[in-house]
């Protein structure tokens, strides 16, 4: 092939002005400066993993951490006296109880600290997924670039804490397949930072291994060949230097960080099958409790930021329009006993001081009130009854958005703390120390150690780790 | 087509420019006719000193910048800080004046002395003069409106591309080099049509002599309008964010424009026309765009429909963002709350009512666009016609900023960087500004021929060169473009490629279009559909509500099946069954459901069974329909259709389609009285559906395919936004699903099947095929070595995969050079 005398690099050379300033289209700056003009400064790291344990679909407050007024179901009682289906129970610190079917919980609460007021915008009908948008990205959709996941963030800011393990990874949820799965993955993403920081994907914990091993059917002697190949043919291109050295760079950077991952000793830690019989059996409630196992052996491995998903399918595990007590009853049994082993295997390991695990949901529910008090939003419940005729009419089945709990446990949080209260009666709207999402979300960068005012030059424009750089840290459940 | 250097076609008549005023900034107070201050000798060097630090320039502390005269008025994060008509009541004197700690301005150093207050309290008492395009900040550009007419002074007719002469003046002596026409062949065929050559069209072009080979390819590639059509689909898809499947399409709340937008590339629709369409849409079919996606549950009030319009329009069309300015004055341009607002009221069908950060004003928007200067619209004129005249000042030739976005947005599609970068911000200065105008004035005078636009830069010197590098680099000379950057391969790019050289490409496509075929233009897919509408009465209409009735037909297939896909529909639900399994359910008549057959047919007797039934509350019209074709390994169709020779019954089979105790009266079916109904609404769609990918056998392209697993990897976009550049990098969780991803290894291993069933006479020639096929080019010896090596003396499948897996990893063939 014709060449020319002179070689590329040669050529570029012979260009005077080269322009050394660096620019890539779209690629958003790091911005040095918080709002109010001074330097930006993270505040010291509390935590360096943290795992979101995400109860998709509306978890109920009443009938989980913040147990109210319990009457067990009997026909014709009025609909408006039940407050709780489940009756509370002790926990291992004095004066928090929670509902009956987390008696596993119940003995790691002090661990850590129980938000009781975590409460959430009311975006006219309540939809689950523009909240778990929210939740999520800390910005209320639609929005006008795409914004990226917390998890993104966390990458983007802090990158991986061992460089082969992708730092941020996304256990338990479809993406294809699923109800409302546009707009699920919509904030599945690292948005405008880029699909470098974007969410590895593994919605079936039993395949984890799978998404880090050669391809299917191919044995490991023949994908390292198939690498030597490749990389030598590489190598030997006759016309390389024709090709853009930035270019080259990154895309062969990104080949290696793969080959490196898949043929790494660390990729193990995704394989739950080789965790022991009994381990594994302990956490094994179902795909839920599979994924808080992957979590732990991925946190143990070195990972930045995990996710593990009650996977979210419109009207099924916490999305209870409809027979909500058995629907609960069967989900706190998939979550007790994995949660509760992912604290204490933590622990055990000398890795919960800093690993920060977060239970969460998009909101609560109430057996009668939709929303939250003036809400104009349209009943939900599947059955609108004023008497309990039924045992499919006992449960929680609107939603509440005035009051949500919020289970912070390691990572530098208080121990069997608890943090902010709902009313006595209904409404149970938080009544002390309110915290929003772009509160929390600020307490949570802040544990990592990252500064809720970071903010990427977007457009022209700053956009920030929580809404508009307003996230104010609870420090309050610091220890 | 004319895209002959005729110089009397490449500029804008000097009568076609009607001299208007300029007014850039729309002027908070009326323009003083006072002299008495002297802005620049007695204000600026005021503002300089004792603002400068923090309000000048690129800093803006509290979102307050004194860079302009708009920006100065406008204010900052808590408002206005200057109340023209009482100056001594807003912050800017205020806190001058001030000697609390905590408000005074400057915040440290010496005041602001007595007699310099006094100088700037006048001045905006006599109106606040600015000299015209001053700018404080050093760095203001405005672009003019209208286009700069361009002298091609080195200009030979007839014998060399108008960019060459324009884009040279003032170069250092550096000529470009020109790139080999293996290599050139390769990037104009992926940046025209999206496709690889083939190796009889390498052949054709390699071995041509002719010296205007490369103007003759250009015009041939423009010249196929489906292959055109299919790769600019997702250009177009991304810009104005039409899609096939996404947010907002299961509630209803937004419109596909794909069969409009198809045919209006296939067909190359002159662009004004185009935008008219789009913004004042004369039919549904192109109403998509400007309706936006509307949201389910309540959205702040800068992301209505009406607001999308204007965002979606200013970014589109003029490259303006209208982002910020939807919520408030824009800190970083001249656009404001009110001016996107203005937009927004011309498609609103009801007052508007003016947010700032989601709160309202208390004031209503008055419809009006964003250039004034060039006329209106009506604001009492109802919106229909609003529309109208919005269309008719975007596309006048007198705004070159609509013909200048779009001819930025092609120049950075083949040159890999916009003259005005980024192409979204057009705002900023171009590199380039006769190019630009000269690009922008040509379209405008050639009746907007968007081809010939491509066609001009594809057959300049600097699109041919080698290329300069990436974005990245920034090796830009100042005057002169030597080169195109290099290009990474867009997700369907890369997937069309693969489909090509390893034959995988699928079947069956999701966008509902008519494909072009140029043998048969009237009838786009050639063969009509044999199937009938079919129900248990040849009246249907009056089937009871509920009404289930049962199908049946025996389908004797003789050859293996290798792809094949049923379309079927039914008023109302149907369940489809084939060998007692459940294939597929569907219960929306008009939506009619594509299913794969791929795997479920057998060689031999196979039984297709569908439970048919009947909706509605009372009596009504009931049918069934499906067409399904399936091939053979060698490409032999055959097909199965509802008609008259199906069976039918009222006994209900189980959830597996299995009669537990098969029925005795089977029955004929009857063909339908009344289905001209369902044909006046969905004849085209279904033959459309049954015919795609096989007639005509040019295989389906990854444009028309739903954006799958591994091309969201790839970078393309789920369309809820505009998106105009594709990422430019490949990342790493992207390159573990290149590495190890089973959608990709699977058409590997098909396409290494399909590679070692041709039988070549040595791994040599098939090294040597694959590389012409994925890069243009052949193996240097060291490579050909290389690669035998990987297959060894016996290629087997596996290993004709890895080696094809190494190809295509090559940064050779993932960017375009």
């Amino acid at each position: 092939m014709k060449q020319g005398p002179l070689g590329r690099r040669n050529f570029l050379k012979s260009i005077a002005m080269a322009n050394a300033a660096a620019w890539m289209a779209g690629e958003p700056k790091l911005m040095a400066s918080n709002p109010e003009g001074g330097k930006l400064i993270h505040p010291p790291a509390k935590a360096d993993s943290i795992i979101i344990l995400w109860m998709a679909g509306g978890m109920a407050a009443p009938d989980t951490f913040d147990p109210k007024k319990y009457i067990p179901f009997k026909a014709g009682i009025p609909v408006a006296q039940v407050e709780s289906t489940f009756p509370a129970i002790d926990t291992v610190v004095d004066n928090i109880k929670i509902t009956q079917g987390m008696e596993n919980i119940a003995k790691v609460m002090d661990r850590g600290t129980l938000i009781r007021s975590h409460v959430l915008p009311d975006l006219g009908s309540i939809l689950h997924s523009r909240h778990q948008y929210h939740w999520h990205t800390g910005y209320v959709p639609p929005q006008t670039v795409a914004c990226p996941h917390i998890g993104a963030w966390v990458s983007r800011v802090l990158g991986p804490r061992n460089s082969v393990i992708p730092a941020f990874i996304n256990i338990g949820q479809r993406l294809e397949g699923v109800g409302e799965q546009e707009e699920l993955k919509a904030f599945t993403t690292a948005g405008f930072l880029g699909g470098e920081y974007g969410p590895m994907n593994l919605p079936f914990p039993e395949e984890a291994a799978q998404s880090v091993r050669p391809p299917k059917g191919m044995q490991p002697s023949r994908f390292e060949n198939r690498n030597s190949l490749y990389r030598r043919l590489v190598d030997k291109a006759p016309n390389r230097e024709w090709l853009s050295d930035f270019q080259q760079k990154s895309m062969m950077r990104s080949m290696d960080n793969a080959y490196r991952l898949l043929s790494a000793k660390e990729r193990t830690a995704f394989d739950i099958s080789l965790e022991p019989k009994e381990s594994l059996e302990q956490y094994d409630t179902g795909r839920f409790g599979r994924g808080c196992l992957l979590a732990r052996r991925l946190v143990e491995a070195g990972a930045r930021f995990i996710e593990v998903t009650t996977e979210y399918v419109p009207f099924f595990n916490w999305d209870t329009h409809a027979n909500g007590h058995t629907t609960l009853a069967n989900m706190k049994q998939q979550i007790d006993r994995p949660v509760a082993r992912l604290i204490l295997d933590l622990e055990s390991r000398g890795l919960l001081d800093r690993t920060l695990v977060v239970l969460a949901s998009e909101f609560s529910r109430d057996m009668i009130m939709e929303g939250k008090p003036g809400s104009n939003a349209a009943d939900q419940a599947t059955e609108k009854v004023d008497v309990l005729k039924e045992l499919k009419h006992y449960g929680q089945h609107r939603h509440f958005t005035g009051g949500s709990c919020v289970m912070l446990w390691g990572g530098g949080v208080k121990k069997g703390h608890l943090y902010g209260a709902t009313a006595s009666q209904r409404p149970f709207v938080a009544i002390k120390d309110a915290l929003s999402v772009t509160d929390l979300h600020a307490t949570l960068f802040t544990g990592l150690g990252i500064s809720p005012k970071t903010a990427f030059e977007v457009e022209k424009r700053p956009f920030y780790a929580t809404e508009d750089g307003k996230g104010d840290p609870a420090m309050g459940v610091f220890a | 087509m004319n895209w002959g250097f005729d110089m009397r076609n490449t500029q804008l008549g000097p009568n076609r420019f009607v001299a208007f005023g300029f007014c850039f900034w729309i002027f908070l107070l009326p323009e003083s006719q006072g002299k008495d201050i002297d802005f620049v000798h007695q204000v600026a060097p005021i503002l300089k000193e004792y603002c400068g630090k923090c309000h000048l320039g690129e800093k803006k502390k509290g979102g307050l910048s004194f860079n302009t005269r708009a920006l100065m008025f406008i204010g900052g994060e808590s408002g206005p800080v200057i109340h023209p008509e009482k100056p001594e009541d807003g912050d800017f004197f205020k806190r001058m004046l001030s000697d609390e700690k905590m408000l005074r301005m400057p915040p440290e150093g010496p005041r602001v002395p007595p007699e310099m207050v006094k100088i700037l309290k006048d001045w905006i008492r006599e109106g606040a003069k600015w000299e015209s395009g001053y700018s404080l900040g050093g760095v203001h550009y405005e672009p003019p409106l209208k286009l700069k007419k361009i002298a091609l002074s080195k200009f030979k007719e007839g014998s060399q591309n108008p960019i060459d002469s324009l884009q040279f003046q003032g170069g250092n002596g550096i000529s470009i080099r020109s790139a080999p026409d293996e290599v050139f062949l390769r990037r104009v065929y992926l940046d025209l049509i999206g496709l690889l050559p083939t190796l009889q069209e390498q052949e054709d072009f390699l071995a041509s002599v002719d010296p205007q080979k490369r103007i003759t390819l250009v015009k041939n590639l423009l010249a196929r309008n489906g292959d055109y059509a299919e790769h600019w689909l997702s250009f177009w898809n991304d810009l104005l964010r039409n899609d096939y499947t996404g947010t907002g399409f299961i509630t209803g709340g937004r419109r596909q424009i794909t069969k409009w937008l198809y045919d209006a590339l296939a067909n190359n629709m002159p662009y004004d026309q185009f935008a008219r369409d789009l913004v004042a849409p004369p039919t549904p079919e192109s109403a998509g765009f400007s309706e936006g996606i509307r949201w389910r549950g309540e959205v702040s009030a800068g992301q209505t429909v009406e607001i999308q319009f204007a965002q979606s329009v200013g970014q589109a069309f003029l490259g303006i963002n209208l982002k910020c300015a939807s919520c408030h004055d824009s800190f970083i341009d001249r656009w404001k709350l009110e001016e996107a607002y203005g937009m927004a009221a011309i498609f609103s069908e009801t007052p508007l009512e003016i947010h700032r950060c989601d709160k309202p004003i208390g004031k209503k928007a008055t419809a009006s666009w964003l250039f004034p200067e060039l006329g209106n619209v009506d604001p009492k004129a109802p919106k229909k016609l609003r529309l109208e005249q919005l269309a008719k000042l975007l596309t006048q030739p007198d705004n070159g900023r609509f013909s200048r976005t779009i001819v930025n947005r092609f120049w950075q599609r083949l040159m890999g960087k916009g003259i005005v970068h980024p192409v979204d911000g057009m705002q900023s200065e171009p590199s380039h500004p006769d190019l630009l105008d000269f690009l922008a004035g040509d379209l405008a005078a050639n009746k907007y021929d968007l081809k010939r636009t491509l066609f001009l830069i594809a057959t300049s010197r600097a699109y041919q060169a080698e290329i300069v590098g990436h974005p990245m680099e920034a090796i830009l000379g100042k005057n002169q473009i030597l080169g195109p950057m290099e290009k990474r391969l867009t997700a369907e790019q890369f997937l069309d490629g693969i489909w090509q050289i390893t034959g995988t490409a699928p079947q069956i496509g999701d966008a509902v279009i008519n494909r072009w075929n140029p043998k048969k233009t009237n009838n786009p897919n050639g063969v009509e559909s044999k199937a009938k509408w079919v129900w248990s009465v040849a009246d249907s209409s009056q089937s009871p509500a509920g009404e289930t009735v049962v199908f049946r037909k025996d389908w004797n297939i003789n050859k293996p099946v290798y792809d094949g896909h049923a379309v079927i529909t039914c008023d109302n639900r149907y369940t489809l069954f084939i060998n007692q399994k459940k294939i597929h359910t569907g219960n929306n008549w008009e939506k009619p459901d594509v299913v794969s057959l791929k795997n479920d047919l057998q060689i031999g007797r196979n039984e297709v069974l569908i439970i048919a039934q009947n909706g509605g509350s009372g009596p009504n019209l009931a049918g069934l329909w499906l067409d399904a074709r399936v091939s053979s390994p060698q490409g032999e169709w055959v097909s199965l259709e509802t008609n008259e020779s199906w069976k039918w019954t009222k006994a209900l089979p189980d959830k597996n389609g299995k009669f537990l105790d098969p029925p005795k009266d089977w029955n004929a079916a009857f063909i339908v009285k009344q289905a001209a109904v369902w044909d006046s609404r969905l004849k085209g769609e279904l033959n459309t559906l049954a015919n795609q990918g096989i007639i005509g056998k040019r295989p389906i392209r990854a444009s028309l395919v739903k954006r799958d697993f591994f091309m969201a990897n790839l970078g393309r976009p789920n369309r809820d936004q505009i998106v105009s550049v594709r990422p430019e990098e490949l990342n790493t969780l992207e390159a573990i699903d290149l590495s190890n991803g089973q959608i990709l290894a699977s058409l590997l291993e098909i396409g290494a099947k399909g590679i070692l069933a041709k039988k070549y006479q040595s791994s040599e020639e098939l090294i040597r095929e694959l590389f012409q096929l994925a890069l243009v080019r052949k193996p240097t010896s060291e490579e050909l070595h290389l690669l035998s090596e990987g297959l060894g003396n016996k290629p087997e499948v596996q290993s004709i995969q890895d080696v094809l897996w190494a190809i295509i990893m090559l940064p050779e063939y993932q960017f375009i050079r």
